[in-house]
């Protein structure tokens, strides 16, 4: 080899790594879900193009994009949002949405919020329904919405949504606490998961006050179950410390059912209004409720199904 | 009941709003009171959301009235809006509501040429259900050949100058909200307090204090809801599947008659698109707190007549 080569192979050398460590950096921010926001959404999709300029708004002023809807993104724990339109001639215009959340388990709890469309193969869940395509992966909730829908639309979504997953380069985990859900029974697409009495109220009314002490630091599953072709409700609540949970069963008891006793049981069952049962129990930080069950067998054996897996779901 | 709670504080839970001991008669709109609502998972025999709901509004001596105009050819199937349906239907409904023969009388009951005119209606271009510009132009058409020249009507969602108006006309969409409940005519006039994020925590419990503003109590003469596209989903963002074209006009003069109306409507259609009670939360108290708190109408569906126009398939109310 002559020197002058050896001299284009350095090069190529020295090229090649800082194209690798660009695109080491890159990765790295896109994992962050930082500034390089903007380099997930890509400029061309299927003939629609990027119009105008992209939009990125925070927790300080989602409300500026959103007024009076921010709410419920600020309950989870939202980091920044990048908006992009994108135009084609003679066709609805497409509006891409990416929020950023600290934590791939509230990615996950976002797109947990609205569950009605049909299930499709997408990122680590995906959801379409006329002309709105939400899907998550990693730390990232995705909206992809057409002004109006076809055939063609759909397909333009649906390849935004894939380059879209592409560019997010690392799978997020889902929150632990769904490993305490039963499987039997489970109507898996009823799954919510949250923290604050914001989100709870929005998808169970249990009462006016924060009866159960929710807050930003605890973790929240709400599902429901069928059994014998009748429905009832699970709100599992995982708080920091055992004393935490205690404090919100207690409150809980009170509240709900009314009650003075001095010492409140651990687990109860009651009939309330309607012939319906509700089950109680604290376990460990843990707080299981069943609310809807038909009777009392049906509400004992959801709970000690939850119970039984509880203890072995870390935070 | 309300159970005191040791702090001395009242604490308001489902178990109360669902035995009727808590906000009003809302639960009665809602259908949750009623013996067969089938409140578990919609599994109960003879779960029929429709025949419970058409049982409510039909009091015979109402304390308020609200005419309910629907056309099948109002919105096409690419749900486009045809606005000469729309004028049709808005003077059909006024007709009927005031009982004259002829538009522009029935105008003129409520709006004289001297007064200064606020149409308040939502445009709100996050969410995407806003009143759609043919009812816009047919009511401002009508209040024009009624007398009231254009100079002297300000249409808006942000800037109506209600101080200058001497009437307003307050024109909303309907839209479940997932922190209000439901926002019809008593949330459209959130803007006027200028302070709208302070009224959406405790289920907006105090939006009727928007109408007693001295700059807007008692201007009030009419509410017209574009009912063409209502929205039934919980938000906050819009999720097309939760969008219907309902093809409706209502026309009132009684906001929380309005609003209950529309409550039952949503309830109704969520019942129908779940296939079970799928009930509207948070409950919107701001409905029961217009009613027994700020006493800006009647939110008792006993109390309250709807009378159909038109179009009468699906009308869920």
């Amino acid at each position: 080899m002559t020197p002058a080569i050896r001299g284009t192979g350095n090069l190529a050398r020295r090229l090649i790594l800082m194209t690798l460590i660009a695109l080491g950096g890159l990765a790295q921010n896109a994992a962050r879900g930082d500034e390089t926001m903007p380099q997930l959404l890509p400029k061309n999709v299927a003939g629609w193009s990027a119009a105008g300029e992209d939009k990125v708004f925070t927790r300080n002023n989602i409300f500026e994009y959103m007024d009076g809807a921010g709410e419920i993104y600020l309950a989870y724990d939202f980091q920044r949002l990048l908006v992009r339109e994108y135009m084609k001639w003679s066709a609805p215009r497409l509006v891409a949405e990416v929020y950023q959340m600290a934590s791939s388990e509230d990615a996950y709890g976002i797109f947990s919020h609205d569950r009605d469309g049909q299930e499709i193969l997408l990122g680590q869940g995906a959801i379409y329904g006329a002309g709105l395509l939400r899907f998550w992966k990693g730390r990232f909730f995705v909206r992809l919405q057409a002004e109006s829908e076809s055939e063609q639309v759909k397909q333009a979504l649906l390849a935004l949504g894939k380059k879209i997953v592409e560019a997010v380069p690392q799978n997020g985990k889902k929150p632990p606490l769904l490993a305490a859900l039963p499987r039997e029974g489970l109507i898996k697409e009823s799954i919510h998961f949250f923290h604050t009495p914001v989100s709870l109220n929005v998808h169970y009314y249990l009462a006016d006050s924060n009866v159960l002490n929710l807050s930003a630091k605890t973790d929240v599953a709400l599902a429901r179950y069928e059994r014998d072709k009748r429905k009832m409700r699970l709100l599992l609540c995982r708080y920091k410390t055992p004393g935490e949970a205690e404090a919100a069963f207690e409150q809980f008891n009170k509240i709900y059912f009314h009650d003075r006793a001095a010492k409140t049981p651990m687990f109860r069952v009651e009939k309330v209004e309607k012939g319906e049962f509700v089950g109680a129990q604290c376990m460990g930080s843990s707080v299981i409720l069943v609310f809807e069950a038909a009777d009392r067998a049906s509400c004992e054996w959801l709970s000690k199904l939850v119970a039984a897996r509880v203890k072995g779901v870390s935070r | 009941m309300r159970h005191q709670r040791e702090d001395k504080h009242e604490a308001v839970t489902r178990r109360d709003f669902l035995k009727g001991a808590a906000y009003g008669t809302l639960g009665v709109a809602m259908g949750l009171n009623l013996s067969c609502s089938g409140s578990n998972g919609g599994t109960a025999v003879g779960f029929d959301p429709v025949s419970m709901a058409k049982s409510l509004f039909q009091a015979e001596n109402p304390l308020a009235q609200v005419v309910l105009v629907r056309n099948e050819a109002a919105v096409d199937s690419n749900h486009v809006v045809n606005a000469k349906v729309v004028g049709e239907m808005l003077d059909a409904a006024m007709k009927t509501f005031t009982g004259e023969n002829d538009v522009a009388k029935a105008w003129q009951r409520y709006f004289r040429p001297q007064d200064t005119v606020g149409i308040k209606f939502t445009r709100c271009s996050y969410h995407r259900i806003h009143v759609d510009q043919a009812v816009i132009d047919a009511i401002t058409a009508r209040l024009a050949a009624s007398g009231v020249s254009k100079e002297r009507v300000h249409a808006n969602d942000y800037g109506v100058p209600v101080k200058e108006c001497t009437a307003l006309i307050n024109v909303p969409t309907i839209k479940v909200h997932s922190l209000t409940g439901i926002a019809v005519s008593l949330k459209n006039y959130i803007n006027f307090t200028g302070r709208e994020s302070s009224y959406h925590h405790d289920g907006s419990v105090k939006l009727g204090e928007a109408w007693l503003l001295p700059e807007v109590k008692g201007k009030t003469r009419l509410i017209i809801v574009d009912a063409l596209r209502p929205y039934f989903g919980p938000g906050p963002q819009i999720n097309p599947l939760h969008q219907w074209d309902y093809k409706g006009i209502l026309v009132g003069t009684d906001p929380v008659a309005i609003d209950t109306v529309c409550l039952r409507l949503c309830q109704t259609k969520r019942n129908l698109f779940k296939g079970e009670e799928w009930v509207i939360t948070p409950p919107p108290k701001s409905i029961a707190a217009a009613d027994t708190q700020y006493h800006l109408g009647t939110s008792d569906p006993l109390k309250i007549k709807v009378v159909r126009l038109g179009w009468d398939k699906d009308a869920l109310v």
